[in-house]
């Protein structure tokens, strides 16, 4: 695609994080910190996943239940990696908490738990969006474009882009929701996460029918506000709870 | 096609057409708005790019080289403003064109030791080079290489005859190149004659008793009769040769073969190499053979379209058998001739079918159990365009300086003339001590020294010359009617050649989607901000 073009498409599945980054994550180098480990872990769960997966590959891209399987493990693995992520943070926390009580300093705030969260989530969905939206984009600059036969209505490199900002979406509040669950000890909202990536994930097999992405982007789109109300939802829950405690 | 066009002409292949078909359909019927099909040319003609627009301004900038034999690496094309190749849709390189030059071989070979060479010679003529406005698709089935074919199938019957060391003619096979590019292998052949130069020792134009073209041969089938015509100029004395194709044609007639002479009203003999033997000589007796009368039989003439469908092998038998009968005839003058000796001189057909498969097909083309034997190729489909000079010109070339038409048929000359049979001995260094010439060279490494006289002959404009490294243009000769006319073909140098489809979008489409980013980032942006700043404000509410 163009130049013009290709920016456009960056900036559709990056723009948002960019935003993001820029505005909340830039301002406290630990932020920075947790972004690029989550970073790294996400892509080492893929390098992982590949490695199992190679031994049964090539798939038969006619058929989509390998793909089913395929989504099913990796989704398991990588919220398997989210509870250990989540154990390291936990005892990072201990570890600053203790920290800060030694040098006399308040310990850590709920906002500065969640901005870690959004941090991780933030580094998950950045992740994904380079690994299978940008890598897409960076050897394809030149004058033409290209379009697949099963959804010929956009360019594929759009379609990539917007299932990417919505996944992006998806993985940045799930962590902040998965924390917090954690935290409380909320079972519901444990299980919501899981469920949510993977209903997400299988949302892209609609994908496969011809013209299905005009279903299945919608859907995919649906989980990412879905996760995005609960989260928000959640948040505002914690923190007038704080409020009250603390003003209490 | 000697026109001039301005701009590129792509011959693609059979499933590039189809395949571009389908995406102009696509154009047609196209429900996106915002999208084309394109395609993209890349063709680089060093000519066009530097400017030197004709032969002589090339050849001195060196952007360019002359058409003819011997050419090594590079390669072009005729000096016209843009160019034509054949092209796949994805990339082409057509590289590595190695040309050679016009092969003579005498049979029974020529004595270098003895003093008597005194032998009046019978020339039979042919050409190996065709053209197109492809220069890549350059087949040239019946015009020029049914006649080639008849030639080599002739030579092959001959071969069998015993006793033509007693003839009181001496035979001399002659096949040309470069004559579809104003008859350069004929002219400079005449040439290296008068400067009875090493490619053509042995020959003399003094010894030169008659001159035999075969033309084109494979479109002479006619409701089951194979008819040819001799045409003579008019001043020329060749009643001799036609009294030999009577004969002939009398041996022949069971397999209903006739020769008849041309239609008095003809202007003479048809575009070919006698033109440039009878300029020279007015009084050359020599006629060609032809498979038509006033006008021409092959429709395809210099087209791409020329191709083995456009001729018939059984014409191609019948005129070698008349030839090669003619011939034996001619060589003998009428001493101790009898039709038994006529009737045994019998012409391959299943010769006649491999050539053509392997000269005009693809399939086997030069990968062929016969090409095989004499020569090692990398390439399956034979091209006979003429190619360029590269470097200067000699008369014994490198193997590795020649293309493979030549050297085929060169090695094939060669095997056939040589004698005696059978005796024969790995080459070593005195073999062309000894009169032989290594065949097979290629094939097995060593090569098989054989005794024969089969020489390779320059082939390259009269109207050039090759000093210090690079190619001058002589002014015309009034000596040299043919040369006054000669434009002097050259190719430019080029580059890859290659040919792109692709689907492009609009550049408001783009401009849009760009567009599109930046709202999708600055909403992103403000939203942040503005629950950034609902959280603090729900934090300080008391």
């Amino acid at each position: 695609m163009t130049v013009a073009a290709g920016i456009g498409y960056a900036l559709v599945a990056l723009g948002p994080s960019l935003a993001l980054f820029v505005s909340v994550i830039s301002k406290k180098p630990f932020l920075i910190l947790t972004l690029l480990s989550s970073t790294l872990v996400w892509l080492i769960s893929l390098i992982i996943l590949s490695g199992i997966w190679r031994a049964f590959l090539p798939l038969n891209s006619a058929t989509w239940w390998p793909f089913a399987i395929l989504l099913f493990t990796s989704v398991a693995f990588q919220e398997g990696l989210r509870l250990l992520f989540w154990k390291v943070y936990k005892r990072l926390e201990d570890i600053m908490d203790a920290f800060a009580d030694r040098v006399s300093k308040p310990r850590l705030y709920l906002t500065d738990k969640m901005q870690i969260a959004l941090a991780g989530g933030l580094g998950h969905g950045v992740a994904h969006a380079v690994f299978f939206c940008l890598s897409l984009l960076t050897p394809a600059f030149g004058p033409a474009t290209y379009f697949v036969d099963r959804c010929s209505q956009i360019p594929f490199f759009l379609v990539s882009a917007i299932i990417a900002l919505a996944f992006v979406m998806v993985h940045t509040f799930s962590m902040v929701i998965a924390f917090n669950s954690y935290a409380e000890g909320n079972k519901v909202d444990q299980l919501f996460v899981p469920v949510v990536h993977l209903a997400a994930g299988m949302m892209t097999l609609i994908n496969f029918a011809s013209g299905g992405c005009i279903v299945g982007i919608p859907l995919l789109y649906l989980m990412a506000i879905l996760t995005l109300m609960h989260c928000g939802r959640m948040v505002s829950r914690r923190l007038t709870e704080n409020h009250r405690q603390g003003s209490s | 096609m000697w026109k001039s066009y301005n701009f590129p002409v792509f011959l693609l292949s059979e499933s590039s057409t189809s395949t571009l078909q389908e995406i102009a359909m696509k154009n047609e019927k196209t429900e996106r708005a915002y999208t084309t099909n394109v395609a993209e040319f890349d063709v680089v003609m060093q000519t066009t790019k530097v400017g030197t627009h004709d032969s002589e301004s090339c050849l001195k900038e060196e952007t360019c080289l002359p058409l003819g034999g011997y050419s090594r690496k590079k390669m072009s094309f005729a000096n016209r403003s843009d160019v034509y190749s054949y092209g796949d849709i994805t990339i082409l390189l057509r590289g590595g064109m190695l040309r050679g030059g016009s092969v003579w071989s005498a049979l029974p070979p020529i004595d270098r030791l003895s003093s008597n060479q005194s032998k009046p010679i019978i020339l039979a003529v042919a050409s190996m080079d065709a053209q197109s406005f492809f220069r890549d698709k350059s087949l040239g089935a019946d015009s020029p290489i049914s006649g080639m074919i008849s030639l080599l199938a002739a030579v092959d019957a001959l071969s069998h005859v015993d006793g033509l060391d007693d003839l009181n003619r001496q035979l001399v096979f002659l096949v040309f190149t470069g004559e579809a590019w104003g008859y350069l292998g004929s002219r400079r052949f005449l040439l290296e004659l008068d400067q009875q130069s090493d490619a053509v020792h042995g020959l003399k134009s003094t010894l030169m008793h008659l001159v035999m073209e075969i033309g084109s041969t494979g479109r002479g089938l006619n409701q089951g009769n194979k008819t040819f015509f001799a045409h003579t100029e008019v001043s020329s004395a060749s009643n001799e040769t036609l009294d030999a194709l009577k004969l002939a044609q009398e041996s022949l007639k069971s397999d209903g073969v006739t020769i008849s002479t041309a239609n008095s009203s003809n202007p003479g003999v048809p575009p070919s190499s006698m033109m440039a033997f009878l300029r020279k000589n007015s009084s050359t007796s020599g006629i060609v053979l032809e498979d038509f009368d006033t006008i021409f039989a092959n429709k395809f003439y210099h087209s791409h379209l020329d191709d083995s469908a456009n001729i018939n092998s059984s014409a191609i038998v019948a005129a070698a058998s008349l030839v090669a009968r003619t011939l034996y005839v001619l060589a003998s003058d009428n001493k101790n001739l009898t039709s038994s000796a006529l009737s045994a001189i019998n012409v391959n057909a299943s010769l006649v079918e491999e050539l053509i498969s392997c000269m005009l097909d693809c399939n086997p083309g030069l990968s062929c159990e016969l090409v095989k034997s004499y020569i090692s190729t990398t390439n399956t489909c034979p091209n006979h365009y003429v190619g360029v000079v590269l470097g200067e010109p000699s008369s014994t070339p490198h193997p590795n300086q020649v293309d493979d038409i030549s050297r085929f048929v060169w090695n094939f000359l060669a095997d056939r003339t040589s004698t005696p049979k059978g005796d024969t001995s790995v080459c070593s260094q005195d073999c062309g001590k000894k009169g032989g010439v290594c065949i097979r060279a290629e094939t097995d490494g060593k090569g098989v020294c054989v005794i024969s006289t089969t020489r390779y002959v320059p082939a390259y404009s009269t109207r050039l010359k090759f000093d210090s490294g690079t190619w001058q243009l002589l002014p015309p000769n009034s000596s040299d009617p043919m040369g006054m006319l000669d434009p002097v073909w050259t190719e430019s140098n080029w580059n890859t050649i290659g040919l792109r489809v692709y689907t492009v979008q609009d550049a408001a489409y783009d401009r849009l989607v760009l567009l599109g980013g930046i709202t999708v980032t600055v909403l992103a942006y403000l939203a942040i901000l503005l629950t950034r700043a609902y959280i603090t404000k729900a934090l300080k509410q008391d």
